[in-house]
């Protein structure tokens, strides 16, 4: 939980000037969430993994989520205890170390090993930029600055998947996404640099809930050992899966369990009982996967069935990340103006899922027709149209799950909406992977490629099979689409059903 | 008075010298006796695992970057990294009584003809007893043994020399059949092992230099490979 304290020295320096500086760290961060979603293809060939071994990309994608998920309990209170700007700076220096280690990765296990470190280093910054931003802030003027850097962070992750996209199809280079964040974070440390070794900040004990968030990290990354299908030939799910997930799920009980009883826990299990706290954590869970399924799949169907390069793949993705803020923006203000959470998270939803069974009718030709004679086709709109859906939701879960903890447990709320959206992005994405690539080698199963050389009919032969190699391809698609739709449905249901209306405005 | 040598006098000099000698130990054989000693070495192994990687220029119908696998020669087991088109695909390659397998993108095995094979990189001659890359060493001429090296942790002798075009087109087709490239062979200092074979030079083009690497592990674990079932 974020305790904002005192402090005169900070409040002694420009404060604009501080929460500039350490925003624009988490903003660099922000941009490397989901930054490699573009540039997956290349990555994997730079460690000599070929194309038709997409499964190996798979911890690329989780690495980062799992380091992020890792650091979230245990940052608010580490930065109480050693300082909010010397965790940010340790925080940054890891994420630059986990950068430098990305791009200089000889093979997958390095490439993956920086991802984590990156997804920790970044993933700290998020409650380390917003506890200093409430110690620079009075309580009565904090909100529009807390906002400001949610926003930025937001904002960045929206970016970083066109500006991964926008690099790697440079002359620079996939590796300069990683490269670039180094002499960033050295300038952002060396112009914080007098303010850190000043140490002017309180300090002060702060109970960590070490045992909790070791738990909770132990049980989520079994969980995703137990779901990465690393033959999906073969099995859907891991092949420790009988293993790895009860393994999983123990940790998750003993989780609960020590919870319960420990003075100073990470969440409050009790809240669970709550209709309105369990059915908003788990809506944002869905949402976040639905976000996941669209920012890996649709960069993937651009690259494998409509040959598109990086940064087309990166734009065409740009047209649904740019209608999540401007649903974000509108949920917000409907969800006051209707006083109704459950109305419009449940509407953002099933706009989202209608967006989804949209695209999983996609086929070859589907990017050409024009939106009744604008210069938007209709693919554009579908893309704008689930990525409104999925930023629709986000204002009115947010605030149910808010209100439900009370103003005490705001804090960890907070941090507890972003574990739940990384949550149902990791295991979401881990599912929907392996399934989907499980099926896609069950349809090609009997599908042998021609052979060139000798057959004088391979021209032929070989334009047939490629024929069929994408229809399996958009079959595939088609099957992740619609099943993402059929869980943002749940989601809407679940939302219309749980979420409790807005509370009464207190005037003071 | 004779003042003799104590019996435990003696018995320490004796130690002492045998400690001597044996910490100076015996000198490695020659460069020659130590390809042909790890040549014999590993056409006698029940198994091993390979990585072969090939970088430089691959030649423009060349499309194999790297591969990987398990052997009992001449019988093998890999996966193949192929490049085609820029983008590179994995291919499964068996190589088991005489007939070679392939499983491509999609689809299950296939056998492929002698004549099919040839269009490819064909893989049946590289761990072939009689022309393979092991039969290949005992023909390799000027060969010099370098100091000891650690190759995957494990203490080698590094012998360089030369092997002719001729003899390494026998061994993989695509390889130009003329003149005679560098080789070098990493052999553990102790059973003969071969840790790592490398072939330097203008492999595939007149005028661009390849390389092509091999490393080896597990030695002589058991590996059975089977033609796969079809279709």
């Amino acid at each position: 939980m974020i305790t904002p304290f005192r402090s005169h020295r900070l409040r002694s320096v420009n404060r604009t000037v501080l929460l500039g500086l350490t925003g624009a760290g988490l903003f660099l961060a922000s941009l490397d969430a989901y930054v490699v979603v573009t540039a997956l293809l290349p990555m994997l060939k730079s460690v000599n993994i070929a194309v038709n071994r997409p499964e190996q990309a798979t911890p690329i994608i989780t690495g980062f989520l799992l380091g992020y998920l890792a650091v979230m309990p245990v940052a608010g209170g580490l930065s109480d205890r050693f300082g909010r700007l010397r965790l940010f700076a340790a925080c940054l220096v890891l994420f630059a170390f986990g950068s430098f280690l990305t791009a200089t990765a000889p093979s997958l296990a390095q490439l993956v090993t920086g991802r984590v470190l990156q997804g920790a280093g970044g993933g700290a910054l998020v409650p380390a930029v917003l506890a200093l931003a409430a110690d620079l802030y009075p309580a009565g003027n904090r909100s529009p600055v807390l906002g400001a850097v949610s926003a930025l962070q937001e904002i960045g992750s929206v970016l970083g998947p066109l500006w991964g996209g926008l690099i790697t199809a440079s002359s620079f280079g996939w590796t300069w996404i990683f490269w670039i964040n180094i002499p960033a974070a050295a300038l952002l440390l060396w112009a914080l640099w007098p303010e850190i070794r000043a140490g002017g900040e309180e300090r002060r004990p702060a109970n960590l809930d070490w045992l909790g968030a070791l738990l909770a990290t132990a049980g989520l990354a079994l969980l995703t050992l137990a779901l990465y299908a690393a033959t999906p030939e073969q099995s859907p799910v891991g092949e420790g899966v009988i293993w790895q997930l009860p393994l999983a799920l123990l940790c998750f009980v003993l989780f609960v369990w020590h919870e319960r009883r420990t003075p100073h826990p990470l969440i409050n299990v009790r809240r669970f009982r709550d209709s309105s706290f369990t059915g908003s954590a788990l809506t944002n869970a869905i949402a976040g996967a639905g976000l996941m399924v669209a920012l890996v799949y649709i960069p993937v169907l651009a690259n494998a069935v409509f040959s598109m390069n990086a940064s087309s793949a990166a734009l065409l993705l740009f047209r649904l990340m740019l209608g999540i803020p401007i649903g974000a923006l509108l949920g917000g203000f409907l969800a006051q103006r209707l006083r109704s959470y459950r109305f419009v998270a449940a509407l953002g939803l099933v706009l989202a899922a209608i967006g989804f069974l949209m695209l999983s009718g996609w086929n070859e030709g589907s990017l050409t027709p024009h939106l009744l004679g604008s210069p938007l086709t209709v693919a554009d709109g579908e893309l704008l149209l689930t990525g409104f859906g999925l930023g629709l939701e986000i204002a009115p879960v947010s605030a149910a799950l808010l209100d439900a903890v009370g103003d005490a447990e705001r804090g960890a709320g907070a941090s507890f909406l972003i574990v739940m959206r990384l949550v149902g992005m990791l295991v979401g994405f881990s599912l929907v992977a392996g399934f989907s690539l499980w099926e896609f080698h069950r349809a090609t199963a009997h599908l042998i490629p021609p052979l060139p050389g000798l057959n004088p009919n391979f021209a032929t032969q070989y334009a047939i099979y490629v024929l069929k190699v994408k229809q399996a391809i958009f079959d595939e698609y088609h099957l992740i689409f619609r099943a993402t739709a059929i869980a943002l449905f749940i989601g809407a249901l679940l939302a219309a059903l749980t979420l409790r209306p807005l509370p009464r405005p207190r005037w003071r | 008075m004779h003042a003799g040598v104590s019996p435990s006098r003696g018995l320490a000099a004796g130690l002492a010298i045998v400690i001597s000698l044996s910490a100076c130990g015996t000198p490695p054989p020659d460069a020659t006796t130590l390809l042909k000693q790890s040549s014999q070495r590993m056409l006698g192994l029940k198994g091993f695992h390979f990585q072969m990687q090939i970088s430089g220029f691959t030649g423009p119908d060349e499309p194999v970057q790297s591969a990987q696998g398990d052997a009992h020669p001449p019988a093998l087991h890999a996966r193949v990294n192929l490049k085609e088109g820029g983008i590179l695909l994995e291919v499964e390659v068996i190589f088991a009584a005489g007939n070679i397998y392939l499983k491509s993108f999609t689809g299950g095995w296939q056998q492929l003809t002698p004549d099919e094979v040839a269009q490819y990189f064909d893989a049946r001659s590289l761990f072939d007893p009689q022309v393979g890359l092991f039969a290949a060493m005992r023909e390799t001429t000027k060969a010099a043994r370098g100091n000891v090296e650690k190759v995957n942790g494990h203490e080698t002798y590094p012998i360089t020399g030369q092997v002719s075009g001729a003899r390494m087109h026998e061994l993989l087709t695509l390889i130009r059949d003329q003149g005679s490239y560098q080789a070098t062979y990493w052999i553990g200092t102790q059973g003969s092992d071969l840790w790592r074979a490398r072939l330097t030079g203008n492999l595939f083009d007149a005028e661009k230099p390849a390389t092509i690497t091999f490393d080896f592990s597990n030695h002589d674990h058991p590996v059975s490979v089977t033609p796969p079932p079809l279709g």
